[in-house]
């Protein structure tokens, strides 16, 4: 039983030594520059660490960002499919398995289409 | 087509013709005329051609509700030669009616209205005619009720249509009323609605075997209330005098020929429930007996010409409820049959005559009509002579025999009032005859008058012809026209003849004696005359009697409402629930916390009830 | 043709709209509004050519999610009609949907956005990638095709509530339908991780036979049914979870409230009898099912009518009455099926969402119009209005007839067979709160028809004296609903015939 928790240890060894291995190396790589306040602050994306609580982004990063997850999640959809599609394209009663995902992509091909066309990737307002 | 669509052809188009009227063609009251005119001809041909179908002919039935599997009911189609005979009767005179109005309505102004009613009349009827069970019959019976208020009502601008209209229909509301019970009971006893069924298991497997006498007399006597409603029998006969102030036609149609029939018809169809309980005969027969004696004494003193042919109706439906009474059906219907024809023909002559008249329906404002309108004149003698029972000539003849027959068979009262009435009878249509077409006119209306256009005396003609013969074996046996036929065909009881001859020369002799050259009524002055003209003072009876009753009543309920009803059961619960839906109301915060807070506890609650409990 | 067929032919109708809204420049985008309706009623016509194929019969892995069966096919047709009236009152409501998405326009200025009727496309689309969702749900068997249903129709539900953005009201019913409605969605993926945890199974006919098991962990599939409940009663609008339905009701725009109060229930109560069957057959579950069950009817069916009784505003007094109506048809759904010589509860169900569609859409598809041209949701506006419109009026009265259950109407038909499978399960409290309620129901639905047909407007000579114009679909939609409220009210057997 405990066999199995052999791979979570060696997931918290890997993430922990990952961690500390970059630390180390931008350490013993990095040039010493003159430290200020913001320099020492966490990096967090590009955001501010500090601020309002509530602060206001504009619309246009939803939408990249949501975007963004839609096809990520097409991607992670993408990969299991093609692992198994060589086998299942095999077998007549499952050849439907093709035309899924490409009615799947299709879609959100569709999607994409009206995404672009309405200016939801346009950074800038147009008006 | 198929033969077994026939019956539902029959009773959909009249329903089509009505719709398409109210729906698309109301605006234009010629185009109307002619959908519901021609829709009344094609039942007639159809009405024709059924007639040819057998008995055993399987009409399929419209389930149409189907509360279990032991309790459907049925849009159904029973098939037999009462129901034949019967559409005959009915499709040949609506035609005749509906023909006639082309022209008598000629420039009403809500003649589509007019016309559609007519339809949907026709509708009803053929369901009742058809029925196969009663809750049908009794919807129908119902759909024929609204459509009489909706024709008598026709002109409801003037109030004493719509009053009438409104009389009529509530009349008919309290024998229905009792009707409905009377099917609950036969339903209850018999758990069967369905007429064949119930006739073979009351006959074969007597399923009414140990009900007590009592119970079974009000069965067969609410269902008779219906009847009594419908074909106003006393004490519910006030609304039909009233009725006739409905365009004339209609009067034909609705409240001679037809309508009033359904009641008689219904006893028809369910008259082996009669003997099933002792004295429940007696009843009717005596109810149908005192109508037909008052009603023909109510019709000597009458002025308008349509309340006497009104009168002479309710007493022509006495004898044959009188008929049913003293088990003898077959007579009734063939009186129905033969009455149909030549009370129709007599109304739309009357019709005929108001139209020349303008409208004018006073005897004693007519007059010297006979040498103006010829054909008029010679078809409504023929219709009076058929009513009257001219011996060996007319249809009445023979259905009055078949009655007077049967009375006379252990029922001596019975037949000394039938016998009686015959002589009334003759004596107020010579009445009517003598006043209204001989002698001199006495009004500008009347010496203007002039024949009717061909629409109007063709029909009168077409209906003539059947008065005459519908009494001859060939035409109701030969033909398969009549609903029932007599059953006693054996020798003619000769004193018989003699007797209602005897009555009848009478009757004649004295009214054309007594009425020959007056100008005004001769016997205005006389107490019992007045008591008669008065309509032995029963519509005023009833007012009393309601007055006193239900003011009193009305007192008593609206103490009862307000304080009772009103204040503890309604007001109380009432304010009781405001109160609990306004504290519901304030749960509605609106705001979206709490509604989370609630969420989570109803999450709560419904776990604990499912697992906990 | 396969069924599912008919869930591609929607999906692509609303890419189509989609599509042609991104690329064409129409001069009027209401027609394609009306390429909607037509698509969905081929597909309406389409739903009753379907072969039932699946279940044993189907030989792919797919036939383990999806069933077609009787009611399969019934409520997808109860989802494409309520979708096509949507539109259509979509189409009428258009003008105030413009209003409550573009800014306010300065002066006189042109308003660009209104012209170009910006975002109406959209609002289109979007029901009809809901009403994909609600067919697929129809014929959902299986807790992972269930949950991706429900929430394609949730989702889509999210965004055409919130859907006037600058509209206060709609914005704020958006929120709060939006964080309830994760949460409820939360207890379903919770109660279904339970499901699947004590039987081991995912498709319901597996679930069946494991909760038949003499070895099932009693507390464990009480607990996640309890769960499941809990946010199906949240679906349906049943008390204690019903509190979100007033206030979205009255916020979202009108088509979008009668697609909530008709597609949104009706979808739930599918989901909600196909996932009681394997309970209510587990006799050691069932008796505990019911009576909570039972408890709940009773309280909905309180709680609606009561709270409705003091309203004054129009769409919230129907939001109300949707919860009563949710409470009548869990007094359905409370009984066990299987009763000689009545209806089963699902045909009872059935029969009365079917009423229940027409009836409530008639009011919508009345309150809309009235709504558009007199700017009014409130009952005042309904004063007079048998004079200036007898024939609104008319199908408002018919509508509110049959919302009471008055004989002779489909409404009326409905609660029979309710109450007739309430009696047979001797649930007699049940009844007598059913009575209460329906009596309840009388004075509040009556008190429209008062108003029309006896009071007078408030201000004379004002706009409630002008005629509500009909554009002809919308007259025809009305008299066909009218028609049929009738119809099924006096021949109850066309509709049940299907189920017997």
């Amino acid at each position: 039983m405990t066999d199995n928790y052999e791979a979570v240890l060696l997931q918290f060894l890997l993430a922990g030594g990952f961690a500390g291995v970059t630390l180390l190396i931008s350490v013993l790589l990095g040039q010493r520059a003159r430290r200020n306040k913001l320099k020492d602050s966490a990096y967090e994306c590009g955001m501010l660490p500090v601020g309002e609580g509530q602060s206001r982004f504009s619309v246009k990063f939803y939408l990249v960002a949501m975007l963004f997850v839609l096809f990520d999640i097409e991607v992670v959809f993408f990969y299991p499919w093609a692992v198994v599609f060589r086998d299942l394209m095999e077998d007549a009663e499952t050849k439907m398995f093709f035309w899924s995902m490409l009615s799947f992509a299709g879609i959100l091909f569709v999607a994409y289409l009206y995404a672009l066309k309405k200016g939801a990737l346009d950074w800038k307002p147009r008006h | 087509m198929e033969e077994q669509n026939l019956p539902w052809i029959i009773l959909l188009l009249p329903l089509l013709s009505a719709v398409s009227i109210l729906l698309f063609t109301r605006r234009s009251g010629n185009i109307s005329a002619l959908i519901s005119t021609g829709s009344a001809l094609i039942t007639l041909l159809l009405g024709v051609v059924l007639l040819r179908m057998p008995d055993d002919a399987v009409v399929a039935a419209f389930p149409w509700l189907n509360l279990s599997s032991n309790f459907v009911v049925e849009i159904g189609f029973q098939i037999d030669q009462l129901s034949r005979g019967m559409m005959f009767v009915v499709t040949a005179i609506g035609a005749a009616v509906h023909v006639f109005s082309l022209a008598y309505m000629k420039d009403d102004e809500g003649k589509a209205r007019y016309f559609a009613g007519l339809s949907f009349f026709m509708f009803s009827m053929t369901g009742i005619v058809f029925a196969n069970n009663f809750v049908m019959m009794f919807v129908f019976w119902e759909l024929v009720g609204f459509s009489s208020y909706v024709l008598i009502g026709h002109w409801f601008e003037k109030n004493s249509a719509a009053d009438a209209a409104k009389k009529a229909f509530l009349t008919n509301r309290i024998g229905d009323f009792g009707f409905m019970i009377g099917i609950l009971l036969v339903w209850g006893l018999t758990k069967s609605i369905y007429f064949t069924q119930i006739a073979s298991e009351v006959v074969d497997e007597q399923v009414l075997e140990g009900v007590s006498n009592g119970l079974l007399m009000a069965m067969v006597l609410c269902v008779f209330c219906g009847a009594i409603g419908k074909s106003a029998q006393v004490p519910l006969h006030v609304w039909l005098p009233d009725a006739m102030e409905g365009p004339t036609p209609v009067s034909a149609l609705i409240h001679a020929a037809t309508m009033v029939a359904a009641g008689v018809y219904m006893l028809a169809r369910i008259s082996f429930l009669i003997p099933m309980s002792a004295g429940a005969g007696e009843v009717i027969a005596w109810i149908g007996a005192i109508t037909a004696l008052i009603a023909a004494l109510m019709a000597l003193q009458q002025d308008d010409i349509k309340r006497i042919l009104a009168y002479s109706t309710l007493s022509q439906l006495g004898y044959m409820v009188m008929a049913v009474g003293i088990h003898a059906a077959d007579a009734a219907m063939f009186h129905l049959f033969t009455h149909a024809f030549f009370k129709a023909l007599l109304f739309l002559g009357s019709g005929a005559v108001i139209y020349a008249c303008h409208h004018e329906q006073n005897i004693w404002k007519m007059g010297g009509l006979a040498k103006k309108m010829p054909i008029t004149f010679v078809t409504f003698v023929i219709g009076t002579a058929a009513l009257m029972g001219l011996p060996f000539v007319t249809s009445g003849f023979f259905s009055k025999e078949a009655i007077l027959g049967a009375a006379l068979h252990g029922h001596k009262a019975l037949f000394v009032i039938a016998a009686f009435i015959v002589l009334l009878t003759a004596f107020y249509m010579t009445r009517l005859i003598v006043v209204a077409f001989l002698g001199k006119d006495r009004s500008d209306n009347a010496a203007k008058a002039k024949e009717v256009p061909a629409l109007m005396w063709v029909p009168l003609v077409l209906l003539a012809v059947p008065s005459v013969v519908a009494g001859y074996e060939f035409f109701y046996k030969g033909m398969k026209l009549s609903p029932m036929s007599p059953a006693h065909e054996g020798p003619v009881n000769v004193w018989l003849i003699v007797i209602s001859a005897a009555m009848l020369v009478f009757g004649i002799g004295m009214a054309f004696w007594g009425y020959r050259g007056e100008s005004t009524e001769p016997m205005r002055l006389n107490r019992i005359a007045q008591v008669f003209a008065h309509k032995f003072y029963i519509d005023e009876a009833y007012a009393w009697l309601i007055k006193v009753f239900q003011d009193g009543l009305a007192a008593f309920t609206n103490f009862f409402d307000r304080a009772v009803l009103d204040g503890v059961i309604a007001r109380l619960p009432a304010a009781g629930a405001f109160r609990l839906g306004s504290v519901m109301r304030r749960l509605q915060s609106g705001n979206l916390q709490s509604y989370g807070f609630l969420f989570g506890l109803g999450a709560v609650l419904i776990i604990y009830l499912v697992v906990f409990k | 043709m396969p069924a599912y067929y008919l869930e591609i032919i929607v999906v692509v109708l609303g890419l189509t709209v989609l599509m042609v809204e991104t690329f064409v420049s129409l001069r009027d985008k209401r027609s394609l509004g009306w390429l909607a309706i037509l698509g969905l009623l081929v597909v309406l016509v389409l739903n009753f050519t379907v072969v039932e194929t699946g279940g044993e019969g189907g030989n792919t892995p797919f036939w383990s999610f999806y069933v077609m069966d009787i009611p399969a096919q019934w409520f997808k047709g109860l989802a494409l009609l309520a979708t096509i009236f949507v539109i259509l009152m979509s189409v009428d409501f258009s003008r105030v949907l413009s209003k409550g998405i573009c800014p306010e326009v300065e002066d006189d200025g042109v308003d660009d956005c209104a012209e170009n009727q910006v975002a109406l496309s959209e609002f289109f689309a979007l029901p009809i990638f809901i009403c994909a969702g609600m067919m697929w749900m129809a014929s959902a068997h299986h807790l992972v095709s269930i949950f991706v249903a429900l929430e394609t129709v949730t989702i889509g539900f999210y965004v055409i509530v919130a859907f006037m953005r600058r509209n206060v009201g709609s914005l704020e019913a958006g929120v709060k339908y939006l964080i309830l409605g994760a949460l409820s969605t939360g207890f379903l993926v919770y109660g279904f991780a339970w499901l699947f945890g004590v039987t081991g199974e995912m498709e319901l006919g597996a679930i069946a036979d494991a909760l038949n098991a003499p070895d099932v962990h009693r507390t464990g599939a009480l607990f996640a049914f309890a769960l499941i409940l809990i946010a199906l009663c949240f679906k349906i609008g049943a008390v204690p979870f019903q509190i979100w339905i007033p206030d979205v009701y009255q916020g979202a725009p009108m088509p979008v409230t009668a697609f909530l109060s008709v597609g949104s229930k009706a979808a739930g109560f599918v989901i909600l009898l196909r996932l009681l069957e394997p309970f209510m057959a587990s006799e050691m579950l069932n008796a505990n099912v019911t009576s909570v069950l039972v408890i709940i009817a009773a309280a909905t069916i309180l709680f609606g009518n009561l709270a409705a009784l003091p309203q004054t505003n129009f769409k919230r007094l129907l939001a109300y009455s949707s919860v009563s109506h949710a409470g009548f048809l869990l007094m359905a759904v409370a009984s066990a099926p299987a009763h000689p010589g009545v209806v089963s509860p699902v045909a009872a169900v059935s029969y009365y969402l079917a009423a229940y569609l027409m009836m409530t859409m008639l009011a919508f598809l009345i309150m809309n119009l009235i709504r558009v041209q007199r700017g009014d949701e409130n009952l005042e506006a309904y004063k007079g209005l048998a004079k200036s419109s007898p024939f609104l009026a008319f199908a408002m009265l018919v509508a509110m007839a049959s919302l009471a259950g008055v004989p002779l109407t489909a409404g009326f038909v409905g609660k029979f067979w309710v109450f007739v499978l309430a009696l047979q399960e001797k649930h007699y409290y049940l009844v007598a709160f059913g009575v209460i309620g329906a009596a309840a129901g009388f004075y509040y639905y009556l008190k429209i028809v008062k108003s029309m047909y006896w009071d007078s407007p408030a201000d004379a000579g004002s706009s409630a004296a002008v005629p509500v114009v009909v554009a002809w679909p919308t007259r025809i939609a009305i008299v066909l609903l009218v028609v049929g409220v009738f119809y099924f009210g006096v021949n109850p057997g066309a509709l049940l015939s299907l189920f017997l």
